[in-house]
């Protein structure tokens, strides 16, 4: 049984005279010790998604579905109070920007502290010190880390913070938005491999929320290309990068530069995202697609197995990826 | 095509800071020597914080050296040498990361194209300035031109509004072009359309350019060298081709190994430690020697001289 079982999951904001529609109809099971990568670009709803699952969307914001299920367990029809138990315990999230994630004003041991006493208050501060100790040390950060400010520490560093603040349960999901987005090259790397470790130690499950196909490419297993809310291809990481079914995916991997190039020069997707308050009828990426048919822009193609994947297209297949 | 365009002679940029009341320097920019070759793209790569920004300022004269030299086009333009040349800005224009910041929000984008041109007299006539907007928008299809123009900022994405600010610059037809980071904000499929017109226009107008980023992958598409900078000090001077294939510097290597990419294999990672320190003060020798995995005594010593390895191939390093 996989471990997040999404089912037609929309999520919307409500604006003053209108509605976005931001995430539509996806739906998506992610089995256990898959590393997954949620690859979109900005306005795709990926971290949309992220916040909707972890329900901390903004107040214009809900999520509608037919079924959510954690490990077995429904978390779509809970109250927000029974969420709260189970939220960071079993499934937790690290966002893109550490340094406004964490309070300037407290030392690091004392927001660490603050997320522990959230969930289990009978915790004592020898046995929490104990424990983050234990904690930081897997993630490479020295003890000392624990009576710093946020100032004081790198943007990896606060990076690595965040993910050890995200595994003090050792939650069996972890939710990572950007997490390496706003950091150097070399930091991104080590960061990265830091990640891979962590998964096998701790036997995560991961959803990775990026817009680098090269990171996705270097970390997961599985990869999910979202277009303007709505999935379109899932599958094996390098059966989707080498083998693209959906021209978006193909699209998308031809206008990445890269260090090993394709052949033929970048590519790049003319066009812009369709108004997500009024979507298009049919297929959603009609309207930049190279290789359409007249029947995409009245029908929506269905999300369908092919060969071990997912993937959203009439001409899957027959399209020479 | 082998004439220099422009000739930087052991620039140097510091920025004071004061620490617990004493005052110090970060050096932003500390002895650069190197030179742009006419007609060619030239590459400046390096993390936060290396100075890679600093240098396109100063060279653009938004910044003023410490000391140095630059020449561009034969005459000298550091120090307040370059306002005795009229047509400089002319010759000399910038593209910036953020087109929402580099454009003013209150003005409609057709003021904030002609303006440039107005000031720099390349056309009295009102007409035919919005002529030649009209003509470079279309060729660089965007399109509809008219209804782009009579538009605020704001209302347009940020890829149009990059794509207008690099428009904007080239309707001067400057001789050379310094683009700070200039993809980095755009989606990926929208980067490639920026990345795809600035060689096209860049090609019909012949002129050099000095592209600064952090990304390898964009740098080796781009460039025809590349100059590896790491905490205001050149590492590694060499064509785009040898830097990825062949790089030679341990700061370079680690760069590239830690660059992700697509493809099938696994890459092997050249490993080091640590993180970018800002250079406040910096200690002696080599600025890379604390993070190094070949460093010696030597490195923290003595500092490594940026010598030639091959033609057109320079590396600051001791064990190269």
């Amino acid at each position: 049984m996989p471990l997040l079982q999404m089912k037609n999951v929309n999520i919307n904001y409500r604006l003053k005279n209108r509605q976005v529609r931001a995430v539509r109809d996806f739906t998506l099971d992610i089995n256990e010790g898959d590393i997954v990568g949620v690859i979109g670009e900005s306005g795709s709803g990926k971290s949309t998604l992220a916040h909707g699952l972890m329900r901390i969307l903004p107040g214009n914001g809900y999520l509608e579905a037919s079924t959510i299920t954690l490990n077995g367990k429904d978390i779509l029809n809970i109250s927000d109070s029974e969420f709260r138990k189970l939220r960071w315990v079993e499934m937790s999230i690290v966002f893109q920007k550490a340094m406004s994630a964490l309070s300037p004003v407290h030392k690091i041991f004392g927001q660490m502290y603050d997320a522990i006493l959230a969930h289990k208050p009978e915790t004592g501060k020898e046995e929490a010190i104990k424990k983050l100790e234990k904690l930081l040390a897997v993630v490479n950060l020295p003890r000392k880390a624990l009576d710093m400010y946020p100032h004081e520490l790198s943007g990896g560093m606060m990076q690595r913070v965040m993910i050890s603040l995200g595994l003090i349960f050792n939650p069996k999901l972890v939710i990572l938005d950007e997490v390496t987005t706003a950091l150097d090259v070399i930091t991104q790397g080590q960061l990265l491999d830091e990640i891979k470790r962590l998964v096998k130690e701790f036997g995560l499950t991961v959803m990775m929320i990026t817009h680098d196909i090269g990171v996705v490419n270097e970390l997961c297993t599985k990869i999910a290309i979202l277009y303007a809310g709505e999935l379109l291809e899932y599958g094996d990481v390098k059966d989707v990068i080498f083998k693209p079914l959906n021209p978006y995916t193909k699209a998308l991997v031809e206008s990445h530069p890269d260090l090993n190039p394709h052949g033929g020069g970048l590519r790049g997707i003319p066009g812009t995202l369709p108004d997500l308050s009024n979507p298009p009828e049919g297929c959603i990426f009609y309207d930049r697609c190279t290789c359409r048919l007249d029947r995409c822009r009245e029908e929506k193609p269905g999300l369908r197995d092919f060969n071990n994947r997912k993937v959203k297209c009439f001409k899957a297949g027959e399209f020479n990826g | 095509m082998d004439k220099d365009i422009l000739q930087v002679k052991d620039l140097v940029k510091y920025f004071p800071v004061r620490k617990f009341g004493k005052k110090q320097y970060v050096k932003a920019v500390d002895g650069l020597n190197f030179s742009i070759k006419d007609g060619e793209i030239f590459g400046v790569l390096g993390e936060s914080g290396c100075g890679k920004t600093t240098l396109g300022r100063v060279i653009n004269r938004l910044e003023h050296e410490q000391s140095g030299t630059i020449e561009f086009m034969g005459g000298t333009i550091s120090g307040k040498e370059y306002r005795k040349d009229r047509h400089f800005r002319r010759r000399m224009q910038m593209i910036f990361q953020n087109p929402y910041d580099s454009f003013d929000p209150r003005v409609i984008i057709y003021r904030s194209m002609d303006l440039p041109m107005k000031i720099n007299a390349v056309e009295s006539d009102g007409r035919k300035r919005l002529e030649r907007i009209i003509e470079t928008m279309n060729h660089a299809k965007l399109t509809p031109a008219e209804s782009l123009l009579t538009r605020y900022p704001h209302e347009l994405s940020g890829g149009q509004l990059q794509r207008i600010s690099i428009i904007r610059s080239m309707l001067l037809n400057p001789k050379f072009i310094i683009a700070d980071e200039c993809v980095s904000m755009l989606d990926v499929s929208v980067r490639a359309g920026v990345l795809n017109l600035l060689l096209t226009i860049q090609k019909e107008l012949k002129s050099s350019m000095l592209f600064i980023t952090h990304d390898i992958s964009v740098a080796t598409y781009l460039c025809q060298r590349i100059m590896v900078l790491y905490a205001g000090k050149i590492m590694e001077i060499a064509s785009s081709d040898d830097i990825l294939k062949n790089p030679l510097h341990p700061y370079s290597k680690a760069l590239v190994s830690y660059s992700p990419t697509i493809s099938k294999e696994e890459k092997m990672r050249y490993t080091i430690t640590g993180e970018v320190v800002t250079p406040i003060d910096p200690p002696p020798g080599c600025r890379f020697a604390s993070r190094c995995p070949i460093a010696k005594e030597e490195c923290t010593e003595r500092e490594p001289e940026l010598r030639y390895i091959a033609k057109d191939r320079q590396v600051a390093c001791h064990f190269v």
